[in-house]
């Protein structure tokens, strides 16, 4: 028996399903969209592509804290294959009553890293003495530009300082939120001498060579003792004098950048795999009120699904003509909340309130979370409506 | 009357599961804030403060009077006072011209102590007598015992570098100069930038604060310079701000499913709603019956939800530390974040039972011959 042609499920009863199943799609697309983005976000924080490797401390909790000998740029950057290094140093600090984060660097070796365009004002240079050079959503944000003036309030240390914006850059990535110092301003308000850094990025040639080859490199450093200046590193001013400092090998690691910040990611247990599970945990909780939604429609069609039976519907046939009928509404329904849960992130991300330690989170749209959501919002309503009884 | 087993246990898992998901979101903020405090403990924090004028960005717009600091001398709260005139002016030396930051200082030999220098020379003491930073001096080519030619506002002077310093701070690009120097450069008005202050060690530092902030003028603030505390809260408040905006989808869907829970019992209480009616039941009584109804399962699975929530990602943490040993996690839930919970999941679930009730008011009985 075909019940195709049956009507017997009114629209406006429909909606309240609708409604729940938009709700719930909306919360777990949200939570989805949201934390995939954040971690996201993090783990691309030091670059994305294969080819930047980093040296980090690994004693260090955080990847604003840690310190690694400087004078290993000199030493890894003349390995065949590494294209470019940079030494960063990197300090939270307080710009015009904003929590900000100012790294600083080798302009000349950053940008062979990070290239990124200037626009407005001029590219800041080593020895640009009290300059700073600030990205694009911050110098909004703050509403500086170049000429101004801003002190610079550091929170690791005890320091002050004025820096005057020299330029305004844009590189479409996490430093858009930072600003940029020559790399002694960052050791002050770090609060390391002129032999430490951060970390160091090195971009590679993947086929000369690997990150263990670099570690390597790095081991043999820390085998060798004595202090004395390093000669042939790159500052063209020659500003900084480096100085060999002695580490131990346990201390320092070597990983590829985008690995680098999933290992402090890891630390505090968020893995990409870690919030997917989150969010169908979110869809789950929120499920009771799928499960709610479909029984009332059940109940509310009570009535309609007796004079079906009465006539010689089966249980199962009614069932699968009412899954049939629902598939539609469910399909739409989870289209429809995944769309206001962009909406609602693209929203409140140009209001600034998608922000990570001060730096504004690019949202990842991920086709996983739509395959993920439409698969659970009709397994779901199936699930229930096979489940429920039509006695 | 209107309570039946399955129903009411199904809308009660339906308010606490969503509930649950807030409370552990909550508890999960609680942790990352906990790690940041932790994190902030690390670092001793100094109290250096600063005095400018209020209405200054940076320290060369600042000016303030200078009779202030013979003022604040007066007291004893201080480990030390350095008053300072910060200018911008041009340098000229042999490699050519440079903009560089000139901070007069009272007595250059504490200002350096207080920066912990490590000085090449000796420290300035004459008005003709510069100290150069290392990066300063490294940029310009400048060496101990140069002539250079300072430019501010039309004034122009000559002085001999006699100390070449290191501090590790931002006098490394700087010029020294004693203050009667800079004041020479400003044209002689008895302002100055700032005051540099700390406060004994044995001194409460709030109780310092606000005696000296009593005895400042109105046109002046005191600034922190390390502020480790308030960048913590400032970065938690970002979580928190979107965590806030999340919850608010979560509240709808709460909302969203008070109304089915409504509907439901609307729908399946008919005939007793009616009886109600018959005996003698206001409009008002059917509405306040549903929405007594909703206000009860909100609170109720409020706190089903609440402890699930918190004892859930309890459990869920000790089995991801059981897994990775090395995760930082202190997960709990804040009385008063509680309470918001349960008052928050009652006002949505009233809104949300409103439509129902206001039906559920309207149902009529009417007599109908046999």
């Amino acid at each position: 028996m075909k019940l195709t042609a049956f009507r017997y499920l009114r629209g406006r009863r429909l909606l309240t399903l609708a409604l729940i199943l938009i709700s719930a799609s909306t919360l777990f697309s949200m939570t989805a969209f949201s934390l995939l983005s954040l971690e996201k976000g993090f783990s691309t924080y030091q670059g994305e592509g294969e080819d930047i490797v980093a040296i980090f401390d690994r004693r260090s909790r955080t990847p604003f804290t840690g310190v690694v000998p400087a004078y290993l740029t000199e030493r890894i950057g003349s390995i065949h294959g590494v294209l470019a290094s940079s030494p960063e140093a990197l300090a939270p600090c307080f710009v015009e009553n904003e929590p900000v984060f100012l790294r600083g660097i080798v302009p000349e070796d950053f940008t062979k890293l990070d290239p990124f365009t200037i626009v407005d004002g001029e590219m800041l240079c080593l020895s640009d003495i009290g300059s700073m050079m600030i990205g694009k959503s911050l110098a909004e944000r703050l509403k500086l530009k170049p000429g101004d003036k801003a002190l610079v309030l550091a929170v690791l240390r005890d320091r002050y300082l004025e820096l005057r914006v020299k330029g305004v850059f844009q590189s479409h990535s996490a430093t858009d939120d930072e600003i940029l110092a020559p790399l002694y301003v960052g050791q002050w308000l770090r609060g390391t001498d002129y032999a430490h850094v951060s970390l160091l990025r090195f971009k590679i040639d993947r086929s000369m060579v690997s990150s263990s080859r670099i570690f390597e490199a790095v081991a043999k450093e820390a085998t060798e003792s004595g202090s004395s200046d390093v000669r042939g590193w790159r500052p063209p001013d020659s500003i900084i004098r480096l100085v060999r400092a002695q580490f131990k090998i346990g201390d320092l690691g070597v990983e590829e950048a985008h690995r680098l910040m999933e290992t402090y990611l890891n630390r505090y247990g968020v893995t990409r795999e870690a919030i997917l599970i989150l969010s169908v945990m979110v869809f789950i909780f929120s499920s009771a009120s799928v499960a709610a939604a479909s029984s009332t429609i059940i109940n509310q069609h009570r009535e309609e699904i007796d004079i079906l039976r009465s006539i010689g519907a089966s249980e199962k046939t009614v069932k699968r003509d009412i899954m049939v009928k629902l598939l539609p509404w469910s399909l739409a329904s989870s289209a429809v909340g995944i769309v206001l849960a962009a909406a609602i992130l693209v929203m409140i991300q140009g209001y600034g309130y998608v922000q990570l330690l001060s730096h504004s989170v690019p949202l990842d749209l991920s086709p996983i979370v739509v395959v993920l959501n439409s698969a659970l919002v009709v397994s779901l309503v199936a699930t229930i409506i096979w489940w429920s009884h039509l006695q | 009357m209107l309570l039946r087993k399955g129903e009411t246990a199904s809308a009660l898992a339906a308010i606490a599961l969503l509930v649950a998901i807030l409370a552990s979101a909550n508890a999960v903020v609680n942790s990352i804030k906990i790690q940041a405090e932790a994190l902030g403990a690390i670092v001793n924090v100094s109290e250096t403060y600063l005095i400018m004028s209020s209405n200054s960005r940076s320290i060369t717009d600042s000016e303030i009077d200078a009779k202030l600091a013979n003022q604040l001398k007066t007291t004893t709260d201080f480990k030390y006072i350095l008053p300072q005139r910060a200018l911008t002016a041009i340098l000229t030396v042999n490699s050519g011209n440079y903009t560089v930051l000139i901070r007069g200082v009272e007595q250059a030999d504490n200002f350096l102590k207080a920066r912990r220098a490590q000085i090449d020379g000796t420290i300035t003491r004459s008005k003709t007598a510069v100290n150069f930073g290392e990066i300063l001096a490294q940029v310009t080519s400048v060496k101990l015992g140069d002539k250079v030619k300072l430019t501010a506002g039309g004034s122009t002077l000559e002085a001999k570098v006699v100390g070449i310093v290191r501090t590790l701070t931002e006098v490394d690009v700087e010029l020294i100069v004693p203050m009667e120097t800079a004041n020479n450069l400003t044209g002689g008005d008895s302002k100055i930038s700032l005051i540099e202050f700390a406060l004994k060690d044995d001194v409460d530092a709030d109780e310092a604060l606000n005696r000296i902030i009593a005895s400042l003028p109105k046109d002046v603030r005191i600034v922190k310079t390390q502020q480790l505390k308030k960048f913590m809260q400032e970065t938690n408040k970002q979580t928190l701000a979107f965590l806030n905006l999340w919850s608010l989808a979560v509240y709808a869907v709460v909302a969203a499913t008070s109304y089915v829970i409504a509907t439901r019992l609307v729908t399946e209480s008919h005939y007793e709603l009616t009886m109600l009616r018959a005996l003698g039941a206001k409009k008002r009584h059917a509405f306040t019956l549903v929405l007594t109804h909703t206000a009860i399962i909100a609170i109720l699975s409020s706190m089903l939800g609440i402890t699930l929530g918190t004892v859930g990602v309890q459990a869920a943490s000790a089995a991801l530390r059981w897994t990775r040993p090395d995760t930082e996690m202190t997960l709990f839930l804040e009385v008063w974040q509680a309470l918001e919970i349960l008052l928050f999941t009652l006002s949505s679930s009233i809104l949300g039972c409103l439509y129902p009730a206001s039906r559920a008011a309207r149902i009529e009985f009417r007599e109908q011959p046999l």
